[in-house]
C-alpha cells in the first residue's frame, strides 16, 4: 500500500488542490452572492408563480424546489427568472399571433407572448428576466423545440453563445432527468449573471471518463512491456571536445512571401436551430431535439 | 597467470572498492607477485585440469578458486591496448540493482522477494572503440515562418535562406561489444563510459573478474560503431538547424573516416536470474553503476494502477471542467 500511494502521489496532491480551489471557489460566490440585493420594484406582473409545470415532467417536490431555487436566484441577479414546460401542439396559438412564423420559432411566439402578458421583469413589466420555454409536444418537424429569451438587462449581458450555452446544458441531462435540467438553467443563469463564469467549456458530461479511459490505456500500453533501461548518450558523448566543429555556416536570405486571409468568425453553435427575433426589442436563442 | 601476496602466498584479486590488488587471506594490499604458471588447461596453482570456454581470457579454477589469467588470451594479437578497472565493487552493484528494482514498480513481488543475488558477476567485456573524422556536407532550403493577425486578417510571412553547413567532429572512441554472450541493445544502453579512466592494459586487474577476448574482428563489427556515429551526426546537423521552421535537403553527404580503433576491456557486473522458467539478465555498468535489464511485467498490478489512473484522471478532469465552470 505504501508503495501504491507513494506512486501515485502527485496525482493525489494535484487532486487535493484541484478539490480545494473548487471548494474555495465555490465558498466564495456563496459570500459574494448574498451582497447585493436590490428590492424588486415591478407591481404590476399578473402572478407569483416562476414554475409552469404544463406538460408534467417534473413532481409536485421537484417544482418546488425549483420554485424556491429561482426565489432565491432571483434576489441575487435582480432578474426574473421563469419556466415553462408544454406539451401542446403551438402552430395555432403561434399563427394568431406570427402568421408567418416557421414551426421552430412557435415555441419563441409563446415564449415572448407568455412573458409580456404575464408583465414579468423584476425592475418593471416586460423588464429585467429571463424564461425558458421547454415544448415537450413534437412540432410538425418532428422535432421538440426549446426557447429562451432574454429580456432588459439579460438582453444586454448576454450573447448568443451565453444563451446557446445554456441550452447545451438544459439539453445535456433534459430527456434523462428535466429537474436536473431545469435546476442548471437557472444555476448557469446565475453564475454568468454574477460574472462567475470566465470560461464555456461546452464539456459533455462524459468528457472527464473519456479523459480517464485515455489517460489509463496510454499508462498500461506504456508499462505492458519491461523496458531494458534508459538512453543516457548524447550526439557529443564521444565527439572530442564535446562540441561539433562547423567549418562553414551560411544562411543566405533568398526571398520572402507573405500571404493573407481573412478570419472568418461563427455565431452559431453547431447542430441547432434558433436564432435572433429581429422584430422585437428582446434577444433570444433556440435548440431542438 | 596468476597473481600471488608477497606476504602470505594466498591469491590476490583486484578490489574495485580499494582501487588495488588486494589479499583476502591476509588483507595486504598491492603485495602481489606474478606466478607465470599453469595455461589454458591446467590450472597454475593447484594443477587441476580445466576447461575454458573459447574466447575466456580470465576464470577462477573450478578447483582451487584461484583468479587465473590465460596468458594466451592476452598476448599478441588478443592484448588489449586499453582496459577501464573496475569501480563499482560487487557491494554497490548489487545495491545498484536493488535501487532499480525498488523503482520497478510493475515487478511481481515474488521476483523481488525471491531475487539471489549471490550469483553476481564481474566481467571484461571485450569493445573495440573506433575513432572517425566525420565530414558532413549539407545545402538545403530553409524556411522561417510568422503569422500575426491585423484587424480580421491573418498574415503569414515566409522567409526562405539558402542554408549551407560543412561540418567536422572528430568521434573519439566510439564503443562496440566483441562479445557474442552479450545483447548489443543492452550493452549500448549500458554506455556512456567515461573514458579519461581508461588505462593502458594491464593483466592484474582482470584478477577476481571473468574475461572474453574480442569474438569477432573489429571491421566485422565496425557497422554498429557507424550507425552510432551516423547518429550522432545527423543529430548535430539538426541542431544547427533549429532556427528554421523546416529545412529541405538538396545535399547531404556524410563520410566517416576511421582514423583510429582500440581494443579495450570495460566492466560489467552480471546477475542471472531464474523466474518461472525464463531467465532474466541485468547489467551493472562496473563504472558508473548504471543498470540495464529487464524485469518481468505483473500484468495485474498494471491493471489495478491502471484503474486507478481511469478513476483519478477522470475526478481530476471533473473538477478541472467545473472549475472552468465556475470562474
Amino acid at each position: 500500500m505504501k508503495e501504491y500511494f507513494k506512486f501515485f502521489r502527485w496525482i493525489y496532491i494535484t487532486l487535493v488542490i484541484f478539490l480545494a480551489i473548487f471548494l474555495a471557489i465555490r465558498g466564495f460566490h456563496y459570500f459574494d452572492s448574498r451582497m447585493e440585493h436590490y428590492e424588486r420594484t415591478n407591481t404590476e406582473c399578473a402572478t407569483t408563480r416562476r414554475v409552469f409545470d404544463n406538460a408534467d415532467v417534473l413532481s409536485d417536490k421537484e417544482e418546488k424546489k425549483l420554485a424556491k431555487l429561482i426565489e432565491k436566484r432571483q434576489a441575487q441577479t435582480n432578474c426574473d427568472i421563469v419556466l415553462v414546460t408544454l406539451n401542446e401542439p403551438l402552430r395555432e396559438y403561434a399563427e394568431a399571433i406570427e402568421p408567418d412564423a416557421f414551426s421552430d420559432e412557435y415555441v419563441r411566439v409563446y415564449a415572448e407572448q407568455f412573458y409580456a402578458d404575464n408583465k414579468f421583469g423584476y425592475d418593471e413589466a416586460d423588464g429585467d428576466g429571463i424564461i425558458l420555454v421547454d415544448n415537450w409536444s413534437r412540432a410538425d418537424d418532428g422535432m421538440i423545440h426549446t426557447w429562451l429569451l432574454s429580456k432588459g438587462i439579460v438582453e444586454d449581458i448576454f450573447s448568443y453563445k451565453d444563451l446557446d450555452h445554456i441550452l447545451d446544458r438544459v439539453y445535456e441531462y433534459v430527456e434523462n432527468n428535466p429537474y436536473r435540467a431545469y435546476k442548471t438553467y437557472i444555476n448557469d443563469f446565475y453564475d454568468d449573471m454574477r460574472g462567475n463564469r470566465l470560461f464555456h467549456t461546452n464539456a459533455p458530461g462524459f468528457l472527464p471518463i473519456i479523459v480517464g479511459v485515455i489517460a489509463s490505456i496510454i499508462f498500461i500500453a506504456v508499462n505492458w512491456k519491461a523496458k531494458s533501461g534508459v538512453n543516457t548518450t548524447t550526439p557529443v558523448t564521444y565527439v572530442s571536445g564535446k562540441r561539433a566543429d562547423f567549418v562553414n555556416a551560411q544562411d543566405i536570405f533568398i526571398r520572402r512571401s507573405v500571404t493573407q486571409h481573412r478570419i472568418q468568425s461563427s455565431s452559431s453553435s453547431g447542430g441547432h436551430g434558433g436564432g435572433h427575433h429581429g422584430g422585437g426589442s428582446h434577444g433570444g436563442r433556440g435548440h431542438s431535439r | 597467470m596468476i597473481f600471488k601476496c608477497k606476504n602470505c602466498g594466498g591469491g590476490m584479486i583486484y578490489e574495485a572498492g580499494k582501487k588495488s590488488m588486494y589479499c583476502p587471506h591476509c588483507e595486504s594490499t598491492d603485495s602481489e607477485y606474478i606466478v607465470n604458471e599453469g595455461s589454458i588447461t591446467v590450472c597454475g596453482n593447484c594443477g587441476a585440469p580445466i576447461t575454458v570456454g573459447q574466447f575466456t581470457s580470465s576464470d577462477n579454477c573450478a578447483h582451487c578458486g584461484s583468479s587465473l589469467v590465460f596468458n594466451e588470451r592476452i598476448e599478441g594479437g588478443y592484448r588489449p591496448n586499453l582496459i577501464l578497472p573496475f569501480t563499482v565493487n560487487k557491494d554497490a552493484a548489487v545495491e545498484a540493482l536493488n535501487k532499480e528494482f525498488d523503482k520497478r514498480t510493475f515487478t511481481p513481488a515474488s521476483f523481488l522477494s525471491e531475487k539471489s543475488l549471490k550469483n553476481i558477476r564481474g566481467m571484461y567485456v571485450p569493445f573495440w572503440l573506433y575513432d572517425y573524422q566525420a565530414d558532413y556536407d549539407f545545402s538545403g532550403e530553409g524556411r522561417k515562418v510568422r503569422s500575426w493577425i491585423s484587424g480580421d486578417t491573418e498574415y503569414t510571412e515566409t522567409s526562405y535562406y539558402n542554408v549551407i553547413r560543412q561540418m567536422k567532429t572528430d568521434f573519439d572512441k566510439v564503443p562496440a561489444d566483441a562479445s557474442n554472450v552479450m545483447e548489443d541493445g543492452e550493452m549500448d544502453l549500458m554506455e556512456p563510459y567515461t573514458y579519461e579512466e581508461l588505462m593502458d592494459f594491464d593483466p592484474k586487474y582482470m584478477s577476481g573478474f571473468f574475461g572474453e577476448v574480442y569474438n569477432a574482428g573489429a571491421d566485422e563489427l565496425e557497422e554498429r560503431a557507424k550507425i552510432k556515429a551516423r547518429s550522432a551526426s545527423e543529430q548535430l546537423m539538426q541542431q544547427s538547424l533549429s532556427g528554421y521552421n523546416s529545412v529541405t535537403p538538396h545535399r547531404k553527404n556524410l563520410n566517416l573516416t576511421r582514423n583510429g580503433l582500440n581494443y579495450a576491456l570495460l566492466p560489467v557486473w552480471i546477475y542471472r536470474y531464474d523466474y518461472r522458467g525464463e531467465t532474466y539478465r541485468f547489467y551493472v555498468n562496473g563504472q558508473t553503476g548504471k543498470v540495464v535489464g529487464k524485469t518481468p511485467v505483473s500484468r495485474l498490478k498494471l491493471l489495478l494502477y491502471g484503474f486507478t489512473t481511469l478513476l483519478s484522471v477522470s475526478a481530476l478532469a471533473y473538477l478541472a471542467t467545473e472549475i472552468l465552470e465556475i470562474l
